[in-house]
């Protein structure tokens, strides 16, 4: 090695050339760059401003998995399937068989039938003409709807609404077992019939808060309201978005303090804070001119921009205290703490970014918006935090206070220091690595439980105890039904779809698949077949079977439910309700789906994988699965090719991406024990963690390698290393798990798990690089071979 | 099936066709016929539509070929070996052991262990061929009678045989679908005589155990082929059909000679039963209308009923209660030989279709929702 920058036994990288061009290129022109960065704020900010929330599900879902291009490929045929909100009206007391009721639940459904966005011909409630009873006589079908046509309140026609619900077949449906609450169902248009305008889910829930939940509950205090669709899930997504913003102001406040008290210097403090907001603003600004707008996902970027910003920020900071305290000008400060930050700091970032373009390897659009904010986050810091921020520091300076604090500081930590550089010592170094290998071991043991997918009932992207799910549960509870569903898809010839040996090959399919652990029931044509062939024989259910004559069929579904039958007649559905969407449930059934097809698919029909929340789920976790050790794989090949480039040393590389390992395994060890499954959201941790983890481990490896590399022994060398960088790194730590900290109260559940895990693999990061990589360097260190080898290399 | 029945109609021509068809490339879908019940946990829990006992063992028929016995009073059940996967509508024993269950389809199973193993004796299209050959016959004395009759009788006569030749073309076009008409319930006498009915009127008896069959249909003075949903053997020794818009057929002399009884109702009858008199016989039907007659179905009375639900089925206990069952979750008790009912109604409300009375009070109902265990009075037990 002959490379001249490691003269003086130093390394290069914290040895650059005097003055380097970059250097006087920016100060040199510092007023004119200031302006162009006014303005450049100005244009981005304004961007920014303007960002949209966009809870796209398409967005979320791994467009190229073949289940998702097959529900992508039918969607306009499945259109009305699924898409659809259901209001319990509970009754706190007594039950649903009073005047008072069934004038509240009377007004509900007008306000329901006026709402935008529902398809008012598929409405349905008690109080609706399509509820009806039906009975069969001697003379064929009698009937009427639900409510008495002389309905009056009085206790008798409530008696006789009672003995028509009886009739209905609604028990369980449109009405709670237990009698204390029914249902509205509001089928809802995906796009507007007359204007063509996308339904707008976050208005949508909205007003069903405003007009439904909050007027009626305060209107009849006797009644609760329950609220569950499609349409109120993204709804309550795209509001939890919003209180995003409380979460941003708490971090920023935290942090200023934080920086106050280890800088004690106003500008010192404000300076970074400012050029880090500024970072953010810009980084918005360019996504929304990239065409991007904010998901549940890539909200959070801005959270970590802001914390790497303040963690570079402190380093610039810090080092300009150190030349001030020299006794240097403003100006020559800020040009010193430049030219000894630009390269480390440059280094890290870039390693950053590396490790979040791994994320592009998932085909799942969320996770490649993510990895191309926080990318770009990332670039943006480069210039926000180690141009303009020295820029504007070499004109105000670091205070009185600022600097005397670096001089003191060194004196009263230092005997802390020399307690941490233990970590080092030989006798220390074997129980450190015993207590790691442990750590390992039971980390190892607790990952085996780790999950793909969620796992908690309900709407996983939402909190357990939310308002949302509670109200799932209530009518999980109440009413036959789940909210788990699959939908397999039966692709036939044109005007096919209703023929006998598809019918029959559904049938043989639902049976197949009840037949399965984690399947409730199952419905399709089928069984609207069998159901109304019963019934047109006189609801004799020795009827209940499939009839081999076509005319039969054709009459028994001419009332199948819209969904049910596309419109060209080659796409039927069978949905499959789960009992749950756990990652083992969804495998069983659906390969058992698979295994059927791939047997019995021929010229007459096709069995197409899948649609529905439990299809989505499904094939999210499938390319989850895959993508998660290719993804591993990536993000340790980036940062250990980095590093191998950084030091040439094998062992160096050891000594910063060990600690980073145990990290890792412990992650997903908390993860399996705290009920986390691998999904969307979990997946980019790995990358983000190990990504941003890594700076500490080269801060760290880089003053080692310098004090080594000067003749310390290992211990000594060490304690300088804490000397100089341990405080920097220790707060650059705490920064960031400061900045995820607070989604852990997010509304969004996903978004509290990617906080919770960040936070713990932010923080175990720093420590596994303080406390870990001194233990084993001990063991895989040769400073005299090091030294030896620097000195032959000159 | 279908295929089959084609190549029989299509002649040689089609045998390529069919060795093509089972090339193993392509999986053509089994005809549920030809589709063995599939071996399942669930089949107690499923639409279960008649039971008998084997001596001490319950069996069951249901949905998808499933059939269920229980030696432990219906503690336990075990799914019988079934070839078919059709809904079964009827199963009866003639002996401890030998049994039949019919189905859609027209399928008749016959078991010789009490209800472990079953194979397949009948389908649809035998059936529907005995059908076929009757008409022809029929056809065939018709035109005979107008050949000889006089001038003013051969308009009415000619009539009477294009319905004939009508309801020929009607079953021939059937056939070419398929087996498409259910067989609704079965009796046999012993392990050799017994009586299946099913829809359109079809009524088949077999005196050699299945082995072969003759179309009893013409027996029965059933000129507008009504369904036949019932046959039973009452006390005294008499059998009774029922079925559609009232049809009652009473038979005397073991089953050779049937006649066509006054209906005391238009709708339909479900069932007919025996409550343990001589000769006194329970019918009952759609909306719980209910009669009773003495004297072997020549006088009918309403037995009053206030349940209103459609009534399927009934057994009476030793100690004489007779329970009738039916949709809705409606479970009737007499405790008066029948002259009147006390209607319940399960809280489930599913259908009811056949009933067991157990010790005591206790009741074994199945139906809708599969096996259930009752009280008197329609209640759960625990």
């Amino acid at each position: 090695m002959s490379n001249p920058k490691h003269d003086k036994g130093e390394h290069y990288i914290t040895t650059p050339n005097a003055e380097p061009f970059l250097e006087r290129l920016i100060f040199n022109n510092r007023a004119l760059i200031l302006i162009a960065f006014f303005f450049l704020t100005l244009f981005l900010g304004y961007n920014a401003v303007k960002i949209e929330p966009d809870a796209s599900f398409e967005r979320m879902i791994p467009l190229e998995h073949p289940y998702i291009v097959n529900m992508l490929e039918h969607r306009n045929d499945l259109e009305n399937l699924g898409n659809f909100v259901r209001i319990a009206v509970e009754v706190e007391e007594g039950d649903i068989f009073t005047k008072e009721y069934m004038e509240t639940l009377k007004q509900i459904t007008d306000e329901v039938f006026y709402l935008d966005g529902v398809d008012r011909s598929g409405l349905k409630t008690l109080w609706t003409s399509n509820v009806r009873w039906v009975e069969v006589t001697e003379q064929g079908f009698q009937g009427g709807t639900v409510i008495p046509d002389n309905y009056d309140g009085t206790r008798e026609s409530l008696e006789q609404l009672r003995q028509n619900v009886l009739r209905s077949n609604e028990v369980g449906r449109l009405v709670s077992d237990n009698f204390q609450s029914t249902i509205v169902y509001a089928p809802l248009y995906e796009k507007n019939p007359e204007t063509g305008e996308p339904l707008d889910y976050g208005e949508f829930s909205r007003q069903l808060e405003e007009k439904i939940r909050q007027k009626y509950e305060a209107q009849n205090p006797n009644i609760d309201i329950h609220i569950v669709g499609f349409a109120k899930k993204v709804g309550d997504l795209i509001e939890g978005i919003g209180s995003i913003a409380y979460f941003a102001g708490i971090t920023i406040l935290l942090t200023t303090l934080l920086l106050f008290w280890y800088s004690r210097c106003i500008a010192g403090t404000l300076v970074p804070v400012f050029s880090s907001i500024i970072a953010v603003f810009w980084q918005l600004g360019a996504l929304r001119l990239m065409g991007y707008g904010l998901d549940p996902y890539s909200v959070l970027v801005p959270f970590l921009v802001f914390a790497i910003g303040i963690s570079h920020g402190v380093q610039v900071v810090n080092a300009m205290a150190v030349e001030a305290s020299k006794g240097f000008d403003p100006m020559t400060a800020a040009r010193l703490a430049f030219r000894a930050l630009y390269i480390p700091g440059m280094l890290a970032l870039i390693s950053d970014a590396f490790g979040f373009l791994t994320l592009l390897f998932i085909e799942i659009d969320v996770i490649k918006d993510l990895a191309v904010a926080a990318g770009l986050g990332v670039a943006i810091v480069i210039v926000t935090n180690l141009v303009l921020h020295p820029l504007i520091m070499s004109y105000i300076g670091i205070t009185k206070g600022g600097i005397k604090n670096v001089q003191n500081q060194g004196e009263k930590q230092d005997r802390k220091w020399k307690i941490m550089s233990y970590f080092s010592h030989p006798g220390v170094a074997p129980i450190s690595l015993l207590i790691a290998v442990i750590g390992l071991g039971l980390g190892l043991y607790y990952k085996q439980d780790l999950k793909v997918g969620d796992l908690d009932q309900g709407a996983p992207e939402l909190r357990a105890d939310s308002r949302y799910n509670l109200d799932n549960a209530f009518i999980i509870d109440n009413y036959s039904t789940s909210a788990d569903v699959l939908v397999v898809m039966v692709k036939t010839e044109v005007e096919q779809c209703t023929q006998y040996n598809v019918l029959r090959a559904m049938d043989k399919l639902q049976w197949e698949l009840q037949n399965t652990p984690g399947v409730q029931s199952s419905a399709s044509l089928a069984d609207v077949s069998k159901i109304v062939t019963k019934a047109l024989n006189e609801g004799n259910w020795k009827w209940y079977e499939i009839s081999r004559n076509q005319t039969i069929i054709n009459a028994s579904i001419r009332e199948a439910p819209a969904g049910l039958i596309n419109t060209n007649c080659d796409l039927t559905p069978v949905l499959v309700f789960l009992e749950d969407h756990k990652a083992e449930t969804l495998q069983t059934v659906t390969s058992r789906v698979e295994e059927f097809a791939s047997n019995h698919n021929n010229d007459e029909f096709t069995f197409l994988l899948a649609a529905g929340n439990a299809g989505v789920e499904a094939a999210t976790n499938e390319v989850i699965s895959s993508a998660k050790n290719m993804m591993l794989i990536f993000v340790y090949g980036v940062v250990s090719s980095l590093c191998l480039i950084t030091f040439r040393s094998i062992r160096a590389v050891l000594c910063i991406v060990v600690p980073l390992g145990l990290t890792s395994v412990l992650c997903e060890a908390i993860m399996a024990v705290s009920g986390i499954g691998i999904k969307v959201a979990t997946l980019p941790v790995i990358a983000l963690g190990v990504g941003i983890g890594v700076d500490y481990g080269i801060y760290i490896y880089t003053k080692l390698e310098k004090y080594l590399l000067e003749g310390k022994t290992l211990q000594d060398a060490y304690f300088e290393t804490l000397r100089s960088t341990g405080k920097a790194v220790i707060f650059t730590g705490v920064t960031l798990g400061l900045g995820v900290v607070t989604w852990i109260f997010s509304p969004i559940k996903f978004q509290a798990d990617m906080g919770f895990l960040l936070f713990f693999m932010f923080l175990w990061n720093m420590v596994g690089a303080i406390w870990l990589l001194p233990a084993l360097a001990r063991f895989l260190l040769r400073p005299d071979r090091m030294v030896a080898k620097a000195r032959n290399s000159k | 099936m279908a295929k089959r029945l084609m190549c029989n109609t299509l002649g040689a021509a089609c045998v390529g066709l069919s060795m093509a068809m089972s090339a193993p490339s392509v999986f053509a879908l089994a005809d549920i016929i030809e589709t063995p019940s599939r071996p399942t946990s669930l089949a107690p829990e499923n639409l279960l539509t008649d039971a008998d006992r084997a001596g001490d063992r319950i069996v069951a028929a249901g949905e998808r070929g499933h059939i269920i016995y229980s030696d432990n009073g219906g503690d336990s059940w075990t799914q019988g070996e079934v070839p078919v996967s059709v809904t079964l509508t009827g199963v009866d024993f003639g002996t401890d052991t030998h049994g039949w269950a019919v189905g859609h389809s027209g399928v008749v199973l016959h078991s010789e262990d009490a209800g472990e193993s079953w194979d397949l004796q009948l389908t649809g299209v035998e059936a529907a061929k005995l059908a076929i050959e009757t008409r022809k016959d029929e056809i065939a004395a018709m035109e005979e009678r107008i050949e000889e009759a006089p001038e003013e009788e051969v308009g009415d006569l000619e009539w009477a045989l294009d319905d004939l030749i009508f309801s020929l073309e009607n079953m021939q076009s059937d056939l070419e679908i398929g087996p498409v008409n259910p067989l609704l319930d079965v009796w046999f006498e012993n392990e050799s005589h017994g009586f299946v009915v099913g829809a359109y009127g079809m009524f088949l008896r077999t005196q050699d155990g299945g082995k072969t069959w003759q179309d009893w249909g013409p027996q029965l003075d059933n000129p507008r082929s009504f369904h036949l949903n019932s046959v039973t053997q009452i006390t005294g020794g008499a059998l009774v059909v029922v079925g559609e818009a009232g049809q009652i057929f009473v038979s005397v002399d073991g089953g050779d000679t049937w006649e066509k009884r006054e209906s005391p109702y238009e709708g339909s009858l479900f069932g007919a039963m025996s409550t343990g008199n001589v000769n006194e016989i329970l019918a009952f039907g759609l909306r719980g209308n209910t009669f009773m007659s003495t004297d072997l179905g020549k006088s009918w009375k309403v037995v009053p009923n206030e349940g209103g639900a459609t009534l399927n089925d009934g057994a009476v206990a030793d100690d004489g209660r007779i329970t009738l069952v039916g949709n809705g979750g409606a479970v009737l008790m007499s405790t008066n030989g029948g002259e009147s009912f006390r209607p319940y109604f399960r809280d489930d409300r599913e259908g009811v279709m056949d009933v067991v009375p157990l010790s005591g009070t206790n009741l074994l109902i199945i139906g809708e929702g599969g096996v259930n265990f009752t009280d008197a009075k329609g209640k759960d037990l625990q």
